[in-house]
Formats: C-alpha cells, sequence, structure tokens
C-alpha cells in the first residue's frame, strides 16, 4: 500500500510541474485548499481548458488511484454507486440447494461484499487507501442525482438496506467538472471550494506547447499561440480547446511548416475548428488574426 | 484578522453574494493555511466564498475595499492574472473605484457603500469575463427573467435555450418511459426461459409496457399579455409529442382556434382575433360544444393562461365538468405569483376546479412545471 504524502503547497506544484501541467497561482493556492481542507472541488469552465486533467494530475501528485465518474442524463444510483449481482446470487442459491442449507444462512451469503458490484462512487468510498474521485460533467446528471450525491459528499458514507452503512475509511480527494449546461444547486456548491477554469493566457499557452511539443520553432510557437488566443475572441460556436491547440502544433510540424502565413493556416485551420460555420466565419479573418499573431512575434 | 475577516463577508452579502457560515469556516480555514500574501489570500477567499464566476467582479471590488493595497505596493503589479488582453482595462478601471473608497479602512457596511455594490451585482456583463462566461450570465439571467420583462431581442436569445431545454425536456420523458418498462419481471417468460437452464432463472424477463401513451389537449392563451409564454409553453411541448397518443393544441383569446406546429412556428386553422378582449368562460363554453369528446379518462388537459377575463363570467363550472371527465387537468399562469387574483384576474375561481395550478412565469419555472405534471403520467 502506497503511502499518502504530506500536503504542503510544494507538493502541489511539484506535481503539476512532472504531469507538465502549467497553470497560474491560482489554480495551484485552490487545488493546495482542496486537499489541505479536504473539501470536495468543483472545476467550471469551457470544454478544452483542462478541467477533467486536473484530477489525473491530482491522482499523480498523490501517487493513487483516479476513479472517474462520467455523469450523464440518466444516470442511477446503480449505475453509479452500486448494484446486487443477481446472476451470482441465483448461482449461489442453486449450489447451496445441494446441501441442505437453512434459508437464513443462504440469505446471509448472498447479500455480502461477494455479490455487490461495486460502481465508482462505491468503490472510491471503499478503497484501501486514498483515491481521487473525478465526477466529471456533474451538469448532465439529473437533479435527482445531485441530491444524491451530495449525501456522498457530505459524510462519505453510503447505506445499503442489505449490509448497513459503509463509511469511507480514507476520505477520498474529490473533483466535479461542470460546463455549466444547467446551473447546479446551491446545496451542492456551497459543500465545495469552487474554481473557474478559463483557458489560459498567451504565455502560459505559449509554455504549454513549448513543454509538449518541444522541437517546435520558438517563432512558429508563439505565432500559434496569439492565433488561437485571437480564434477564442471571435464568436464561434465551439471555440479550440488546448488539446486541440496542441495538435494544431504538431501538424505544422509534421507537415514541416516554417512560418504561419494564410495559406498554410487554411491548408490546417480544419484541425482548430470543427465546424462549418465557424471555419467560415474564421475565414475571412485569417488576415486580421495572423497579423495580431505576427505583430509582436517576431 | 478575524474582524476583517468578517466584515469582508458583510460586505459580500451587501453585494447580493450569500455565503453561509459553513463556507465562512472554510474561509476562515483558508487564511489559516495560506497565511495573508495578498494573492493567495485572495484566491483562498475565492475558492470558499465564491461559488458563480458571474460573481467576481463583486467579489473583487469587495476584497480590494476590504483589504486595500498599501503605499507602493498600489497601482504596481499585482493585479488579479488578467484573463484576456482586456483585462487590463478593466482592472485600472477597478482600480480607479478602489482608490475612491480607500479612505475608509473599515467601510460601514450600511453606509454609502452598499447601494453602489448592490449595483455592481451581477447580471450585469463585465468586460474582463471571457465568451463562455457571459453566455452562461447571459443564460443565466434569459432563465429567470419574467415572460413579462422580455425585450425582443430577449425572446429572440431564448429560442436557443428553449431548443435546448426541450431537447432535455424529451430525453427525461423517454428515460421515464424506460425506466417504467424496466422492472416489470414477466414471471411467465422467465420461468420459460429457465427451462432451458435447468430451472433456474438466470436471465429474467421484463414486461414490455403496452404504451398506454395518454392523449394531450392543451388550450393555451394567445392574447397579447401572455404570447411570449405560449410560444415558449408550445415550443417546449412540441418535440415531446412523441410520447402521446394524440396532440392537440388550440389557442384562444376569446374562442378557441385548433393549431399545429409547421417548422416551428404556430398556425392557426382558423381566424384568430388577436385584438378580442380575453374571455375564458367563452371559450370553456365553445370547447364544450366543438371538442368535449376529446377530453376523456386518458387525456391530460392543460391550460396555458393568466384567467384575466375581463369582468366576464368565469363559468368555472365547466372546467370542474372537464376535471371530471379528464385523467389530470393542470393550469399553468404565466403570471408571477404575486399577480394572480388582482385586477380581472379569476386564478382562484378556477383554481379549485383544476387538479393543480403551476407557476409559469419564467422560463426555468415553466420546464419545471412541464416536467412535474407530465412525467407522472
Amino acid at each position: 500500500m502506497t503511502r499518502t504524502p504530506e500536503v504542503t503547497p510544494e507538493l502541489v506544484r511539484g506535481g503539476l510541474q512532472k504531469a507538465l501541467y502549467l497553470t497560474t497561482p491560482r489554480v495551484e493556492t485552490v487545488l493546495y485548499l482542496a486537499l489541505a481542507l479536504e473539501k470536495p472541488l468543483l472545476i467550471e469552465g469551457p470544454a478544452g481548458a483542462g478541467k477533467t486533467e486536473i484530477g489525473k494530475v491530482l491522482a499523480g501528485t498523490l501517487q493513487t488511484e483516479l476513479v472517474r465518474l462520467q455523469c450523464y442524463e440518466g444516470l442511477d444510483e446503480a449505475k453509479a454507486l452500486y448494484e446486487w449481482n443477481y446472476q451470482k446470487q441465483l448461482l449461489r442459491i442453486q449450489a447451496d440447494r445441494a446441501g441442505d442449507q437453512e434459508w437464513s444462512e443462504v440469505s446471509q451469503h448472498i447479500f455480502s461484499r461477494d455479490y455487490l458490484l461495486e460502481r465508482p462512487l462505491l468503490h472510491a468510498i471503499t478503497a484501501p487507501h486514498k483515491v481521487v474521485l473525478l465526477i466529471d460533467e456533474v451538469d448532465k446528471a439529473d437533479e435527482e442525482f445531485e441530491a444524491f450525491l451530495l449525501e456522498i459528499l457530505s459524510d462519505f458514507q453510503v447505506s445499503i438496506p442489505e449490509l448497513g452503512t459503509v463509511t469511507a475509511r480514507h476520505r477520498p480527494v474529490v473533483v466535479l467538472t461542470s460546463n455549466r449546461a444547467r446551473e447546479l444547486s446551491e446545496a451542492l456548491t456551497r459543500r465545495c471550494l469552487y474554481l473557474y477554469l478559463d483557458f489560459p493566457g498567451v504565455e502560459i499557452e505559449r509554455e504549454i506547447i513549448r513543454l509538449k511539443v518541444p522541437d517546435l520553432d520558438a517563432a512558429l510557437r508563439e505565432q500559434v499561440a496569439r492565433f488561437v488566443h485571437g480564434l477564442r475572441k471571435l464568436d464561434l460556436r465551439k471555440v479550440p480547446s488546448i488539446a486541440e491547440a496542441l495538435d494544431w502544433a504538431r501538424a505544422l510540424r509534421a507537415l514541416k511548416i516554417q512560418e504561419l502565413d494564410a495559406a498554410a493556416v487554411r491548408q490546417t485551420l480544419n484541425l482548430v475548428l470543427k465546424h462549418e460555420d465557424d471555419l467560415r466565419k474564421a475565414d475571412g479573418k485569417i488576415g486580421s488574426l495572423l497579423a495580431a499573431a505576427s505583430r509582436r512575434g517576431v | 484578522m478575524k474582524t476583517r475577516l468578517l466584515t469582508f463577508i458583510s460586505m459580500l452579502r451587501d453585494a447580493g453574494l450569500s455565503p453561509t457560515v459553513a463556507e465562512t469556516l472554510d474561509a476562515v480555514h483558508a487564511v489559516r493555511l495560506l497565511g495573508v500574501e495578498r494573492r493567495a489570500l485572495r484566491d483562498g477567499l475565492a475558492a470558499a466564498l465564491l461559488k458563480d464566476e458571474a460573481d467576481r467582479p463583486a467579489f473583487d471590488a469587495a476584497f480590494d475595499r476590504c483589504f486595500p493595497l498599501i503605499g507602493r505596493q498600489r497601482g504596481k503589479g499585482e493585479r488579479r492574472e488578467p484573463s484576456g488582453d482586456e483585462g487590463s482595462g478593466a482592472a485600472g478601471r477597478s482600480g480607479a473605484q478602489m482608490r475612491s473608497t480607500l479612505p475608509q479602512e473599515h467601510p460601514d457596511p450600511t453606509g454609502p457603500n452598499r447601494r453602489s455594490a448592490l449595483q455592481d451585482r451581477a447580471p450585469t456583463l463585465h468586460p474582463t469575463q471571457s465568451k463562455h462566461n457571459r453566455l452562461l450570465v447571459g443564460r443565466r439571467r434569459l432563465r429567470a427573467i419574467l415572460f413579462a420583462q422580455m425585450s425582443p431581442q430577449d425572446i429572440e436569445d431564448c429560442d436557443e435555450l428553449v431548443a435546448d431545454l426541450a431537447r432535455r425536456f424529451r430525453a427525461h420523458l423517454r428515460r421515464r418511459q424506460r425506466q417504467a418498462w424496466r422492472g416489470r419481471l414477466d414471471v411467465r417468460r422467465t420461468i420459460r426461459w429457465s427451462i432451458s437452464k435447468g430451472g433456474v432463472p438466470i436471465q429474467p424477463a421484463f414486461r414490455g409496457r403496452r404504451p398506454g401513451a395518454p392523449d394531450l389537449v392543451a388550450l393555451c392563451d394567445c392574447s397579447h399579455s401572455v404570447a411570449t409564454a405560449t410560444r415558449f409553453f408550445v415550443s417546449l411541448l412540441h418535440p415531446a409529442h412523441t410520447f402521446f397518443r394524440r396532440v392537440r393544441l388550440f389557442a384562444f383569446v376569446d374562442q378557441p382556434i385548433e393549431m399545429s406546429v409547421e417548422d416551428g412556428t404556430l398556425v392557426p386553422h382558423g381566424q384568430l382575433d388577436l385584438y378580442a378582449r380575453s374571455d375564458f368562460g367563452r371559450v370553456l363554453v365553445t370547447f364544450r360544444e366543438r371538442y368535449e369528446s376529446l377530453l376523456n379518462r386518458n387525456t391530460i388537459l392543460l391550460i396555458m393562461g393568466d384567467a384575466r377575463n375581463n369582468r366576464r363570467p368565469p363559468r368555472a363550472d365547466l372546467l370542474a365538468r372537464f376535471r371530471a371527465a379528464v385523467r389530470q387537468l393542470v393550469w399553468l399562469n404565466p403570471e408571477p405569483i404575486e399577480r394572480w387574483n388582482t385586477g380581472d384576474s379569476v386564478m382562484s375561481t378556477y383554481r379549485r376546479a383544476c387538479d393543480e395550478l403551476l407557476r409559469a412565469a419564467t422560463i426555468q419555472e415553466l420546464h419545471a412545471a412541464l416536467r412535474r405534471c407530465l412525467t407522472r403520467i
């Protein structure tokens, strides 16, 4: 069993660095607080700004397992918490029929841990060591599920009628992410620390590209970061995420493009923009975006 | 520090945020852990107390006033991180704002600052907020704004939001239907299947419910005052029509006229006099004469209207008669609750004849009301 390292600001900073996750001091502070206070952390922000990644980084930092629960409309307790393994229970009953066992004995058996299918939430609670529980896109789940989540987040315990109450041996580190498809209830936000994760500024994005695509020419890196930054300011249906900016940088490297010009952009822009409308809209702006990207870049 | 923190929290309350006691405790813990280095303090307090990025401007204003920069520090560097290039302009502005309130070390929360703090409160849009955030604040506002106060621009903006909600509503109905089907064990088939497994019912069979989809009849007030509400009512309802056996929509002002939805717009099948004065009593009479055959034990009757009857006979007896005939009669009122029964509104008269009366003065309420009355079927 791994021992959980002691939580210090340096640990968080080190973990972020090791995971090549570049960010602002604000994020570091909030992550440190979430770990030190053992409070769930609610992260909101646009898609592709690195919300989910934070869960992974935290798991890496604490050297522990990441338990992930992806939310969707219609997610219910059976999928999130536990379910009885019906088939296995039946087999057990059949097997017991051979020897004459009392019903009370059998029923004790079939409602024990062995016949329980653990879903992510229960898994995180019963794990023998501290884990990171990532509840992704919690806004996609229904209100009912959110209410049910509250019970778990406040006490970290689950009551299973046939088994009794299961209490967490170690409080998991909980990270919730949301895109705000709907309002989250106040009861939930009140229990969490809150972090709004926006796209990084040009400088940080440039550094991210430097870390992840190291052999890209420096001037080109600057241009890519600025161009993507400019794109995000346009009124697009889907703004480019950080991952898409990285894809683009890799593609430019693979195509051996030395400098960003209108032709190169047109050729590769579909890596960054995935909607036909967006492409059309950006096409008219390529000139001005390029000018803005190059002005201070060289 | 403790008193300073409490002052800060009361300032946040004045600015319209509502930190709870538990959150205050979190803030205290955060300060203990992080110390008082200004940036860390700001971020730590924000994590504990600020639960909606839309409130960030109000939070920052309160923070700057309560924990002002001292002497040389002021004005150089150490601003909040720019969340975009336009950040610098806004920072300058709020810096000026901050200086103007600096002389007071502990501003009296009941003093003149209070008003300006209230004015700072969202949903006003702040230039430093990113596009996503603007969308988020905008949607939050649209969900909560009264139909009566919507500008034409708001109504246009709402269409996307309503389409989104309609999709969710549909998905909700579908799921409810599926859940209703699941979990009903078909004993006969389970046993038949089990024979091939030596009598072990290893694979349970579930009964597929015969879809007993109800009929839906909706009467929608189209008079000028509630036309917006009706429009969104129909746009939410229509995508869900496949979950009902039959859907009949009627528009009325003083006469019920059947209408249908074609390419997302409402098309009445007859002359609808939009400038007539609403007459619910007459609508009910005509409805009984022409369409009473639509009402049976399998019908859900929805009425969308403000019950403003221009002092004409309400004929609630007919409504009671309809209620006896249908499975459920639900009235949705698009006026805010404090306006019910004022002036010529006869809501309380009709209320007695309805199974349920629901508020639908905003998009959020409308959506909740529809979910409430249509998912128990």
